[in-house]
């Protein structure tokens, strides 16, 4: 049973990827629901994966690929995997349903569904691939699918050189991870990840201190760590809404799950040990940035975008603490960071779809015409300035208090001060789109109900789940004991 | 003449194919369609009758009895021997041969004279293959001759404009001079030994043998266009019809390539020595073809420039495999040929295909093609991720079989190797998204959908359905591979 939703996850929305290229301009009509069902597929697989994970068991799948290069179809899901697989499969389902709404049906349709589900497909099988081989194939994936709808499906001229800026930006840090994977396999001799988390092996200590760096840079690139970051502001303004949520809200914290997957969980701590404090640093300084950016910025999509840059500082800030607290929150953060990112960036697709305008000075005074919008703001900003009992207070409490734990509270001070500015940027943000005067000339349009229904829910997820996080805070313990050799129990 | 006469039987069907288009084309009004149908059946036939010597070798290799062989070694004589390698190239060069003659079916029609393109396309095989086939160097250098005389005329087959005559005439200089080098060569290795037929282990011993061996690597060496013997190549890939094109960078090219390996092991020359060279040469491929890849606003010229590269990617990996001795870095560099005859072929075509419907020669003039030709954009753009190594196409696994490989050698000139490639690789992403782009970029002025032909449409398909299968399945095209690696066998 377990086998079969395994393969469930992955394949039912490739096939109806598949499916809808080749139906091509016929099923453009109908693409919208087939994507959408595709979506929940994929969402109550992950779901009920749930009881045998609570049963102690991993379920994993093996099946032969390629014999002469001794690389096989490995799948495994384990509570390291669980955080991240609902996430995306939540995220790629809300990104759906909220295309609805946003994406104006032609004949193309078929094919922005189908990218959009094959991006999907590339996260939630970088998640659940057990072998580095397949691994890479999915991370590429989710890069081209994204970098696809980005070129044809984006706003504006210049979306031919960003999509190419993100590319080969990304692709830089992919080839990292690349070299990375192949010293791995060529210390174990098998592409098997339980190979390599089991068998003994060992690199020689300069070889281990260059793949943990290219790790780290490699996957920091995916998460838009400062000053890896320049490929997100570009990228995240010009891709379509529905493309910005899952590359906000989901691709970014695959940067993490590569961190957790490779250092964390295949290095010991004595390992490790020497990059924590610079890892802290680095999210220090990219929360900073991150905020300090969001906070000059007048485009609205591009004042969330940055907000990224700052939340991503956090997590990389918790990883780099090296102790459960922290690294708990973090894993905690990314849930709560995609669903107040997915909340954030709909808001500002609504303001966008209403009044047509996205520059912070020509907008104002919302409040009145889109009331239920506003609501939604005020709780999205509240939520990630770290308000309680939101969702995100939960996870920068973990964060912080991890970092109190280390020997740097001069950083743990700085940051936790640091996440003042973000109070600065949510509340002007918000404040200024659907408070004060509202500029005479500006108009505004109604709003496809869809778009407001899947903004309202994902509001409701955020409060409900900062009241009742309990759930979330199992899901991220259970993962810590397979971190760090062990060493977190 | 004794052996195996199912051996001599492709050859004789190709050759005797030619001259019966020829004479069917001189005597009669054919329409150019009736032609390439023909070529095509030609082509098939040809792999029909390759079958049993494949099938033969294929016991012959499991089993350790003699491969086939045809003729006598006698000096006059012709000497043909069924070798792994040169079967599987041959059963390659044919496959494409099909796609081209299929594709020429529209694409050669606005040329007055498609008479003459056929016939020349099957002597250019028939050339190359029997360049694989046999088994003594007289033959070779006839064979060769074979080969290149057709590509000569070939290149300049649209002779109304200077730029066709003058990369044809180019490649005619330097190739007449590179099969001059190597008659020079075979004359110099018969001198020091007295034998000509293959293998000749003592050649390298023998007097003036070390310099046959040289004057041979240079021949094929600018035959294979192996840096700095390459400056005719992006002349004659970018000027010549892109069927032709497709033929000499997927096929011809490499082929000579792997032949210029498997005369120089059969001479005596150490796979130590032969590897080193190969690796200091692919340096130097890779990164001058990356380079000038960078600068080029023509197409063609772009994917010439990187032909040259994927060769020095080739030539890494068996560079790396012969010095080192690592089987599993043969196999890898293999399979980079046999995926990228695929790519290049489905490259080209696609660029024609453009050129054809839009008299698209210049990358500028790309823009538009996902709106004119859907299909040709998504082909083209195929092929070109799959030849930048984008996952999860057939150029990635190539790199990753490749990397994978070479890393056991656990020796510096691998690892700077592997920095180089990936540099490399990451060097070339500069100019293959670009065109990407441009394929999926809106036309700059309004256009309307054209209709692609059947005839254009259908070699694409396959090919790119091809490319797909061996993404998602390289182990099949990995055996393919291994039956290169027995290098060895003649």
């Amino acid at each position: 049973m377990e086998t079969v939703l395994l393969i469930v996850i992955p394949s039912v929305p490739l096939l109806v990827a598949l499916l809808l290229t080749a139906f091509g301009k016929r099923a453009a009509r109908a693409a919208q629901w087939i994507a959408g069902l595709g979506a929940l597929t994929t969402l109550g697989a992950t779901f009920a994966l749930l009881p045998a994970l609570h049963s102690g068991e991993t379920p994993s799948i093996v099946l032969p690929w390629i014999p002469a290069a001794n690389i096989q179809l490995r799948l495994h899901v384990d509570w390291l995997t669980l955080p991240f697989l609902v996430t995306e499969a939540a995220v790629t389902l809300a990104a759906t349903v909220y295309s609805w709404g946003y994406h104006h049906a032609d004949e193309r349709s078929g094919y922005f569904y189908a990218l959009l589900l094959l991006f999907g497909v590339g996260m939630s099988g970088t998640t659940l691939a057990d072998d580095l081989f397949l691994f890479y194939v999915f991370w590429e994936l989710m890069l081209i699918a994204s970098c696809l709808l980005i070129l044809v499906w984006g706003d504006g001229e210049r979306r031919g050189a960003i999509a190419l800026k993100y590319f080969i930006f990304t692709h830089i840090g992919s080839l990292m991870v690349l070299v990375g994977l192949l010293v791995l396999y060529d210390a174990v001799g098998s592409d098997s990840l339980a190979a390599l988390r089991a068998e003994s092996w060992a690199l020689a200590p300069g070889l281990a201190t260059t793949v943990l760096t290219l790790f780290f840079v490699g996957f920091c690139v995916k998460m838009a760590i400062f000053p890896l970051h320049l490929w997100l502001p570009d990228a995240h303004t010009v891709a379509p809404m529905p493309v910005t949520i899952m590359l906000a809200a989901a691709m970014l914290s695959m940067g993490t799950y590569g961190i957790l997957r490779f250092p964390f969980s295949l290095f010991s701590r004595a390992q490790l040990e020497p990059f924590g404090v610079y890892l802290m640093l680095a999210g220090l300084v990219s929360e900073i940035y991150g905020a300090l950016m969001a906070m000059a910025e007048q485009d609205v999509k591009r004042i969330i975008a940055y907000s990224s840059v700052s939340q991503m500082g956090y997590i990389l800030f918790g990883l780099g603490t090296l102790n459960r607290v922290g690294i708990e929150g973090a894993t905690l953060h990314v849930i709560y960071h995609a669903i107040v990112k997915a909340l954030l960036f709909m808001v500002t697709g609504l303001v966008i779809r209403a009044t047509g305008r996205r520059n912070l000075k020509a907008l104002g005074g919302l409040g009145g015409a889109m009331p239920l919008t506003t609501v939604c703001a005020a709780i999205g900003a509240l939520s990630i300035l770290g308000m309680p009992p939101l969702g995100v207070f939960n996870s920068e409490w973990m964060i912080f208090s991890g970092g109190f734990e280390t020997a740097h509270i001069v950083l743990s001070v700085l940051t936790l001060f640091g996440s003042l500015l973000t109070v600065v940027y949510a509340l002007r943000f918000a404040g200024t789109i659907f408070l004060g005067e509202r500029p005479s000339e500006l108009t505004v349009e109604s709003t496809p109900w869809v778009m407001r229904a899947a903004t309202l829910l994902l509001a409701g997820l955020l409060i409900i789940e900062g009241l009742f996080p309990a759930t979330l805070f199992d899901w991220a313990a259970r993962g810590l004991p397979l971190l760090l050799k062990g060493a977190l129990q | 003449m004794s052996g195996d006469l199912w051996l001599v039987l492709p050859l004789a069907w190709l050759l005797a194919g030619a001259f019966a288009l020829g004479l069917i084309g001189r005597l009669w009004q054919v329409r150019n369609a009736t032609l390439a149908s023909l070529t095509a059946i030609i082509c098939l036939g040809g792999l029909g009758l390759l079958w049993p010597s494949l099938i033969q070798t294929h016991t012959a290799l499991h089993t350790a009895t003699p491969l086939l062989t045809w003729g006598d070694a006698a000096p006059g004589g012709l000497l043909l021997r069924a070798s792994p390698a040169a079967l599987i190239l041959t059963g390659l060069s044919l496959s494409l041969g099909v796609c081209i003659a299929v594709y020429s079916g529209r694409y050669m029609e606005r040329d007055a004279r498609y008479v003459t393109y056929y016939p020349l396309l099957l002597l250019m095989l028939t050339g190359l293959i029997g360049m694989l086939l046999t088994a003594d160097l007289f033959n070779l250098y006839l064979f060769c001759e074979l080969m290149s005389v057709p590509g000569y005329v070939l290149v300049a087959f649209r002779r109304h404009t200077d730029t066709a005559v003058e990369a044809g005439f180019k490649y005619l200089v330097l190739g007449s001079v590179a099969t001059l080098t190597m008659l020079l060569g075979i004359t110099l290795i018969y001198r020091g030994t007295g034998q000509l037929t293959l293998p000749l282990p003592t050649a390298v011993r023998a007097p003036w043998g070390r310099a046959g061996i040289a004057c041979l690597l240079v021949g094929l060496g600018l035959k294979s266009g192996i840096v700095p013997l390459h400056t005719w190549l992006p002349d004659a890939y970018g000027r010549a019809p892109s069927s032709i094109s497709a033929m000499l960078a997927g096929v011809i090219s490499k082929s000579t390539l792997v032949l210029l390996i498997r005369l120089c092991l059969s001479l005596g020359v150490p796979a130590r020595d032969l590897g080193l060279l190969l690796i200091g040469l692919s340096f130097l491929n890779m990164t001058l073809g990356n380079a000038m890849a960078l600068g080029q606003r023509n197409t063609k010229r772009l994917l010439a420039y990187s032909s040259i590269a994927q060769a020095g990617y080739m030539m890494f990996a068996l560079g790396v495999g012969l010095r080192y001795a690592l089987p599993a870095a043969l196999e890898a560099g293999f399979f980079l040929l046999l995926a990228h005859a695929l790519l290049k072929g489905m490259a080209f075509l696609s660029k024609g295909a453009c050129h054809f419907y839009t008299d698209a020669t210049l990358i500028d003039q790309l823009r538009g093609t996902w709106t004119q030709l859907p299909l040709v954009a998504v082909t083209f753009g195929l092929a070109l991720a799959g030849l930048a190594g984008i996952p999860p196409l057939a150029g990635f696994a190539a790199k990753w079989f490749i990397l994978a490989a070479g890393l056991p050698a656990r020796d510096g000139l691998v690892y700077a190797g592997v920095a180089i490639f990936l540099l490399n690789s990451l060097l070339a992403l500069g100019y293959y998204l670009p065109l990407i782009v441009r394929l999926f970029s809106p036309p700059t002025q309004a256009t309307a959908r054209r209709a692609l032909s059947g005839w254009m449409a259908a070699p694409l398909l396959v090919l790119s359905v091809l490319t797909l299968f061996v993404s998602l399945q390289p182990g099949i095209c990995l055996t393919c591979a291994r039956w290169l690696t027995h290098l060895e066998m003649w």
